[in-house]
C-alpha cells in the first residue's frame, strides 16, 4: 500500500501557475487535506442519513405504538417486543417450531460444537491473541452454534422453520446458485465468441426490472390456471397439485424467481472483474502450456477473488432483506412457510405494531451483522488479502 | 436544460395564474368555494378514483373548488394516510377509505365530526342511505364521521345456468352450499371440456382470506341484529374464538376447499374473480363487483348466467352462555326467515369519504360539499352501474329503477336477481359489521389471518387454531388495554353504557 | 483475453447451449410480459394462449389506457424516474470512488474519543431541537462544542478505528431493512419541508447506494498497480490529478458496471419512494405496484408498464456494456 505522505504532494513545480498568493495557498491547503476531502462528503451523508434514523428505530423497537385521544403515543415497554419473539406468542413464527432431535441430529449437534471448541481452543492456544480477541471467538462460537442447532431442529421431520430459518435459507442456497451461475455466464462472455456483446445485454434485462413487477411477473408465470406452464403441468399428471400449497414447493418457486433476478447482478461485476484482469498474466500461464481449466484456476480465480469476496458480502446483506417476491407470489404462505424476516417486519409494520416490527428488523440487524462480521473475519480479509 | 425548463415552467405557471384570476373573480360571489383546492387522497384506481376525477371539473363549475385526487397503491393506503395525519403533515384535506379504519382515525381525533354538516345538508338524502350504513358503517360512537359513496358487503354468486342443469337451488345455508359445490366439481362448466371447480373463495393469505372465514362465521355467531357483536361479546370483551360456533365454521370453510381449484390456498380475489368470469366456478363468495364485472364483455364469459344470493345463514346459533350451537326458533334468531339465520358480512364497509380535521375551515366546507355531491343520487345512482367504478349499491333508490341496471348491460331478469340479493342483505337488521377497534388490523391481518392460513396448509388443527386466534387476541387486547378496546368495541356497534 | 487459445468445438457448442439456454429462460417471462400487455382480461383469465394472431386477436387496450387514458399521470412518474435515478447515481458515483479510494491509498485512524465527541454533540443537537430550539442554531452551536471539545478533551483517547471498521461501518447501512428506516426518514424530511420533492428522493438514494459503490470500487481500484501512482506522484502529480488522469480511466468497467447496478436500484425501489413521494414525485415502481387494487392485479397494465421501465435501463446497458468490454484494452495498455 502507498503511504499517504508519498501521495501527499504538495503541487506541481511545472503545473499552471496560480493566478494569486492565496490561490496557491488554498490550492496547497486542499492538496494536503487530499486524505479527508476523498473521504468526508461520503461519511458526511451517511451520517446525516443514518443516525437519525436509527437512534430512532432502536427507539420504536423498545415502545408499544398506541393510538390515544388527540394522537398516539409510545409506551416504553423494555425489551418486551424481543421477548415476544424468542419466548413469547410469536415464538413459532419467528424461531419455528423445534422438532424433538433423532439420535442422527444428536451426533450432528456434537460434532459442530466439537468443531466450534477446538476453533475456541485453537485461538486460545495460538497465545498472541488479546482478551477482546478471545471474548469474540467465544461468542462466534456461542451464536454459531445456536443458530446450527436452530437450523438443524427446524428444518427437520416435525419441525417447522420460521421466518428467521427461512430467511437464512433463502440467502444460502440463492448466493450459492447465484454465484456460480453468474460466474459461469460472465466467463463464457468474456471469451470471443460470436454474439457474445447479445448475451451481455441479454443477461442484464432481469435486473432491470423493478423488484415488484418481478414478484407479479412469477406469480402469473407460476400460476397453474392462467400461466404459460398450465399444459406442460397438466400433460405431466400434476393438475391437481399445486406448489402452492406445499412448503418447500412455495419456497423453490421463490428461490427461483430471486435466482432470477439477481444473477444479473453477479453476471455483470464479474464480468468487469473478469474484463479488467491483466492480460500478461494470461499470456504467460498459456506460454507455460497450462490448460483453460487451469488457467482459469491458477490465473483468473486468484485475480477476481477480492471482488468476489465483495460480491457476495452485498449479495449477503442484500439478500437478508428479501421480501417482494414472497410477498407478492404467496404473502408468505401457506402458512408461514415462505415467510422472510423483512416480510415478517413488514406485516407487523403494517398493521401498527411499530414496536413489534422493529424489533423484528433488529433481530435481522443483529443476524446480519455477525453474519458479515464472522463472513469478513474468516473469508473475507484473506482472499480480499490474497492479492 | 432542466433549470431553463423549471424557469419556463414557473413562468407559464404565473401567467396561467394571473389569466385565471382575471377570468374567475367576477364569478367568485356566485360560486362559494372559488379558488379554494382540495387534496383529496385515495388509492390509484381506476376503481374509486375514476368517479372522483371525472366529477372534479363538474363540481369545480358549480363551487368553483378544484379538486385535486392524489393516489397511492391500494396496498399502503392506511399507513400514507395515518402517517400523514400523524406526523402533522396535513398535505391532505380529504380521503377516500375504508371505512373499517375509521377508528385508528377518529380515535386520535384526526377526523373531522360531520354529524352537523350532515343533518344540514339536504341534498345528501341522509335517510335514503340504507340504515346499516347510515348507522353503523359512517358512524362511531354516534357520531358522523364519514360520507358512504359505496356499499360493501359479501354475497355468494352461483352460476344460473348450471344450477339449473343438475337441478339445484340456490344455497340458503353452508350446508346447502357444500352440498352445490359437491355437485358441480368437477364437472366441465364452461364448454371447453376440462373439469372445473364447484367452489372458489379466495385464500391466500394476507389477501381477503380473513374476511371469508367471517362471512361464513357471522351467521352461526351473531344472530339478535348488528349491535349484538360477531367479534367479541360486548359485556365481557372475550374473543368468540373459542367455541362450538366457531369451530363449525372452521371446518365448512376448510370443507370447502375440498372442492375448490388446487391452488386455492394462493388464490386472491383477483384470481376468484377471474375464476368465476371464465367459468370455470360453479360458486364464489365476494362483494358486489361481480354483478357489474360479469356483464363486461372484456372481462366475462358468463354475462347473464351469474345468480347472487344473501350470505347463506345457519339452523343452529351459538348460544354464548354455554359455547354451544343450538337450533334456531323465535327467541335465539328473531331474525329469520324459514328458520336460517342471516348474517350478512359487511366486509371492509365500503369507500367511504372523510375530512381532516386539520385542514383550513374553507377548505373543510369544500371538501365536505364533494363527498355530499358524490353520494348524492344525481351522481351516485348513475356510478353504481358503471362497472369502472367499483362503487356497489348503498341507498335505497338504487333499488327501485332496474331501467340503468339494463341499459348497462343485465337481462331484467338477471338485474331483478341481482338486485334482489342485495336489498335482502341491506335490509337485514343482523348485518355483521366488521371489526372496527383501534389496530384491528393486527387481530385480523396479523393473527386471524396467519391462523387461518396455517389451519388451511394443514399446519395445524381446528383446535390449535381456535387457540392461537384466541391466545393472540387477548394478547393485543392487554396490550393495548382491555378497557380502551372494549370500550372501541361499544362505540363501534352503538351500544349505550 | 485469452485471444490466441481457441475454443475446441465442443466446448463451442457447450458454452453456446449453456449461453443460449439462460438467454431462453431470461427472455420467456418477458415474452410473457409482452403478449401479455396485447391481451384483454378475458384472454388473460381464460388459461394461457401464446402467440398474438395464432392463439388471440391482440388488442391494444391497455397500452391505449397508459399513454391516452392517463397521460400525464403516467409521463410525470417517468420523467421523476429518470431524473431522480440518474442524479443519484452520478452523485452516489461520485461520492463514492473517492471515499472507495481513498479508503484504498489512505489511512485514516479517527480516534474513538473524536467519535464519542462527534456522538454526543449530534445527541445534543437533537435534544435541543426537541427543546424546541431553531435547528440552525441547534446544529452550529453543538458543531462548535464538537470543535472545542475535539481540542482538548478528544486528544486524551489514543486508540482508534481504522479503514476497515470505516469500510464496515459503511456497509452496515444497508442492512437494516427499510421498513425500520421508512418512518424516521420521512419524519426528516417533513421537518426539512422536502416531501413530495425529487430532491428528498435524490438525496436518500445516493445515500442508501452510497455503500455499495464504495466497496466496489474499492476492489476494482485494488486492481491497479501501485507503481503507476508512485511515478505519478514522484512527478509532483497531486493526489486528484492522479485520481482523476490515472486511476479513473483506468477503471472504466468497474466505474460502468457500478453506475448501471446503483442506476437500476434506484430506478427501482419502492417503499422509501412511497413515503417521500405524494402527487409530484411519484415515481414509476408505484404505478406498478398499484396495480394490484381491489380487484386483483391488472396484468395487463402491469404488463404495459414494466416494459415501459425497462427500456430506458436496456438502452443504458447496451450503451454501458462498451465500456464493460473497453477493460480489455486498458488491461492490455496497462503493462
Amino acid at each position: 500500500m502507498l503511504t499517504d505522505r508519498k501521495l501527499r504532494g504538495t503541487g506541481s513545480p511545472n503545473g499552471p501557475v496560480p493566478l494569486s498568493f492565496l490561490g496557491q495557498g488554498l490550492a496547497a491547503w486542499v492538496d494536503r487535506q487530499a486524505r479527508f476531502l476523498f473521504l468526508l462528503p461520503a461519511v458526511l451523508l451517511l451520517i446525516l442519513l443514518s443516525i437519525f434514523p436509527l437512534i430512532f428505530s432502536v427507539y420504536l423497537s423498545l415502545v408499544r405504538f398506541q393510538l390515544v385521544p388527540g394522537g398516539f403515543r409510545f409506551r416504553f415497554v423494555g425489551l418486551a417486543n424481543y421477548r415476544k419473539l424468542i419466548t413469547g406468542i410469536e415464538r413459532e413464527h419467528f424461531l419455528g417450531l423445534l422438532a424433538s432431535p433423532a439420535p442422527l441430529i444428536w451426533a450432528l449437534a456434537g460434532v459442530i460444537a466439537a468443531v466450534l471448541l477446538l476453533f475456541v481452543i485453537r485461538g486460545m492456544v495460538r497465545g498472541r491473541s488479546t482478551l477482546p480477541a478471545m471474548a469474540g471467538r467465544a461468542v462466534f462460537a456461542l451464536i454459531a452454534g445456536t443458530l446450527v442447532w436452530l437450523i438443524l431442529r427446524t428444518l427437520t421431520s416435525g419441525g417447522r422453520p420460521g421466518s428467521l430459518v427461512t430467511t437464512m435459507v433463502y440467502v444460502f442456497i440463492g448466493i450459492t446458485v447465484q454465484y456460480w451461475l453468474g460466474l459461469t455466464l460472465a466467463y463464457l462472455t468474456s471469451q470471443h465468441l460470436p454474439g457474445r456483446r447479445f448475451f451481455r445485454v441479454v443477461f442484464l434485462l432481469p435486473m432491470m426490472i423493478t423488484p415488484v413487477g418481478i414478484a407479479y411477473m412469477f406469480r402469473i408465470l407460476a400460476n397453474l390456471g392462467i400461466g404459460p406452464f398450465t399444459p406442460l403441468w397438466e400433460a405431466l399428471g400434476l393438475a391437481e397439485v399445486s406448489w402452492a400449497s406445499d412448503p418447500w414447493g412455495a419456497r423453490i418457486v421463490v428461490m427461483i424467481g430471486d435466482v432470477w433476478q439477481w444473477t444479473p447482478f453477479m453476471f455483470v461485476v464479474l464480468l468487469a472483474a473478469l474484463e479488467s484482469q491483466p492480460l500478461e498474466l494470461l499470456e504467460a500461464a498459456m506460454v507455460d502450456g497450462a490448460s483453460r481449466w487451469q488457467t482459469f484456476w491458477r490465473v483468473t480465480w486468484p485475480q477476481i477473488l477480492p471482488v468476489t469476496s465483495t460480491l457476495v458480502l452485498i449479495r449477503m446483506i442484500e439478500g437478508f432483506k428479501i421480501i417482494d417476491l414472497p410477498n407478492v407470489l404467496t404473502n408468505g404462505g401457506p402458512g408461514t412457510a415462505t415467510e422472510s424476516l423483512t416480510l415478517h417486519a413488514f406485516i407487523a409494520w403494517r398493521t401498527l405494531d411499530i414496536g413489534g416490527s422493529a424489533a423484528v428488523a433488529y433481530a435481522l440487524l443483529f443476524l446480519v451483522t455477525f453474519m458479515a462480521l464472522s463472513y469478513i473475519n474468516l473469508v473475507h480479509r484473506r482472499l480480499a488479502g490474497a492479492m | 436544460m432542466n433549470v431553463r425548463r423549471q424557469l419556463r415552467l414557473s413562468l407559464a405557471l404565473l401567467v396561467a395564474t394571473v389569466l385565471v384570476s382575471a377570468v374567475s373573480v367576477p364569478a367568485a360571489s356566485s360560486r362559494p368555494f372559488a379558488g379554494v383546492t382540495v387534496n383529496v387522497l385515495t388509492f390509484t384506481g381506476p376503481q374509486i378514483a375514476e368517479p372522483l376525477q371525472r366529477r372534479g371539473p363538474a363540481f369545480t363549475r358549480l363551487t368553483g373548488a378544484r379538486i385535486n385526487v392524489v393516489t397511492v397503491p391500494f396496498s399502503d393506503l392506511y399507513q400514507k394516510i395515518l402517517t400523514d395525519l400523524a406526523t402533522g403533515t396535513n398535505s391532505y384535506h380529504a380521503f377516500v377509505f375504508a371505512p373499517q379504519w375509521m377508528v385508528d382515525y377518529v380515535t386520535p381525533g384526526y377526523l373531522e365530526d360531520i354529524t352537523m354538516r350532515v343533518s344540514a345538508d339536504r341534498n345528501i338524502q341522509w335517510a335514503d342511505i340504507a340504515p346499516f350504513f347510515r348507522n353503523f358503517s359512517a358512524s362511531f360512537g354516534g357520531r358522523v364521521y364519514t360520507i358512504p359513496l359505496d356499499g360493501d358487503f359479501q354475497m355468494v354468486y352461483y352460476r344460473s345456468d348450471q344450477l339449473r342443469r343438475f337441478g339445484l337451488q340456490p344455497p340458503q345455508t353452508w350446508e346447502d352450499y357444500l352440498r352445490v359445490a359437491q355437485a358441480l366439481h368437477r364437472k366441465d362448466l364452461n364448454g371447453d371440456g376440462r373439469a372445473d371447480f364447484g367452489s372458489c373463495i379466495a385464500k391466500k393469505r394476507g389477501a381477503q382470506s380473513y374476511w371469508m372465514i367471517w362471512s361464513v362465521a357471522g351467521a352461526l355467531l351473531q344472530s339478535q341484529g348488528t349491535n349484538q357483536g360477531a367479534f367479541f361479546d360486548v359485556d365481557s370483551f372475550a374473543p368468540l374464538t373459542n367455541n362450538a360456533a366457531f369451530a363449525e365454521a372452521l371446518r365448512i370453510y376448510t370443507e370447502t376447499t375440498r372442492y375448490g381449484p388446487p391452488d386455492e390456498l394462493n388464490w386472491d380475489v383477483g384470481d376468484s374473480r377471474a375464476g368465476f368470469m371464465t367459468g370455470r366456478c360453479g360458486l364464489s363468495l365476494d362483494w358486489g363487483d361481480i354483478g357489474t364485472l360479469a356483464i363486461d364483455p372484456k372481462t366475462s364469459k358468463v354475462k347473464n348466467k351469474v345468480g347472487a344470493v344473501i350470505l347463506p345463514g345457519s339452523r343452529r346459533v351459538l348460544d354464548r352462555r354455554t359455547g354451544q350451537l343450538v337450533a334456531c326458533n323465535s327467541t335465539t334468531c328473531p331474525h329469520a326467515t324459514g328458520g336460517v339465520n342471516h348474517a350478512p358480512f359487511a366486509a371492509f364497509g365500503g369507500w367511504s369519504g372523510g375530512i381532516n380535521k386539520a385542514a383550513p375551515a374553507r377548505v373543510k366546507d369544500a371538501a365536505y360539499a364533494f363527498m355530499s355531491y358524490m353520494s348524492q343520487p344525481a351522481q351516485a345512482n348513475v356510478d353504481v352501474t358503471i362497472g369502472i367504478t367499483g362503487f356497489n349499491p348503498y341507498r335505497r333508490s338504487q333499488f327501485q329503477n332496474t331501467n340503468l341496471w339494463v341499459k348497462a348491460g343485465m337481462s331484467a331478469a338477471a338485474a331483478r336477481n341481482y338486485l334482489g340479493a342485495i336489498e335482502a342483505s341491506l335490509g337485514s337488521p343482523n348485518m355483521v359489521l366488521d371489526l372496527r377497534i383501534p389496530q384491528n388490523q393486527r387481530y385480523q391481518q396479523v393473527v386471524l389471518d396467519t391462523a387461518i392460513a396455517k389451519l388451511l396448509a394443514k399446519q395445524i388443527t381446528i383446535e390449535q387454531a381456535m387457540k392461537e386466534i384466541t391466545d393472540g387476541w387477548e394478547a393485543i387486547t392487554n396490550e393495548l388495554g382491555r378497557d380502551q378496546q372494549s370500550q372501541a368495541y361499544r362505540s363501534a356497534l352503538g351500544v349505550k353504557r | 483475453m485469452s485471444r490466441a487459445q481457441a475454443l475446441t468445438p465442443t466446448g463451442t457448442i457447450l458454452s453456446y447451449l449453456i449461453l443460449g439456454g439462460w438467454a431462453f429462460i431470461v427472455l420467456f417471462p418477458l415474452f410473457w410480459i409482452l403478449t401479455t400487455s396485447f391481451k384483454l382480461p378475458v384472454q388473460v383469465y381464460d388459461g394461457p394462449v401464446y402467440l398474438p394472431y395464432v392463439d388471440f386477436t391482440p388488442s391494444l387496450h391497455a397500452w391505449r389506457y397508459i399513454f391516452v387514458d392517463l397521460r400525464g399521470d403516467t409521463l410525470r412518474p417517468l420523467m421523476n424516474t429518470v431524473i431522480v435515478a440518474l442524479s443519484s447515481s452520478v452523485l452516489a458515483l461520485a461520492l463514492g470512488t473517492t471515499a472507495g479510494y481513498g479508503l484504498l491509498r489512505f489511512r485514516y485512524a479517527p480516534r474513538y474519543g473524536v467519535i464519542g465527541l462527534f456522538l454526543a454533540a449530534v445527541l445534543l443537537a437533537a435534544v435541543a431541537v426537541r427543546l424546541r430550539v431553531p435547528w440552525q442554531i441547534a446544529l452550529a452551536s453543538s458543531l462548535a462544542v464538537f470543535f472545542l471539545a475535539r481540542q482538548t478533551v478528544g486528544r486524551r483517547f489514543r486508540s482508534s478505528v481504522g479503514n476497515d471498521d470505516i469500510s464496515f461501518w459503511m456497509i452496515s447501512q444497508r442492512i437494516l431493512p427499510p421498513v425500520a428506516v421508512v418512518i424516521p426518514i420521512y419524519v426528516m424530511f417533513q421537518r426539512l419541508g422536502l416531501l413530495d420533492t425529487r430532491l428528498a428522493v435524490i438525496i436518500t438514494y445516493t445515500a442508501v447506494n452510497l455503500p455499495i459503490v464504495v466497496w466496489l470500487m474499492r476492489d476494482y481500484f485494488r486492481n491497479i498497480s501501485v507503481e503507476l501512482e508512485e511515478s505519478a506522484s514522484i512527478d509532483g502529480a497531486s493526489p486528484y490529478r492522479i485520481f482523476r488522469s490515472i486511476i479513473l480511466p483506468l477503471s472504466t468497467p468497474g466505474l460502468a458496471a457500478t453506475f448501471l447496478l446503483v442506476l437500476v436500484f434506484s430506478w427501482n425501489e419502492y417503499l422509501l419512494a412511497l413515503f417521500l413521494t405524494s402527487a409530484n414525485a411519484q415515481t414509476l415502481p408505484l404505478l406498478i405496484a398499484a396495480q394490484n387494487a381491489t380487484r386483483g392485479p391488472q396484468w395487463w397494465y402491469m404488463s404495459v408498464l414494466i416494459l415501459i421501465m425497462i427500456a430506458p435501463v436496456i438502452l443504458m446497458a447496451i450503451a454501458l456494456e462498451r465500456y464493460i468490454a473497453k477493460g480489455l484494452l486498458v488491461g492490455a495498455l496497462k503493462g
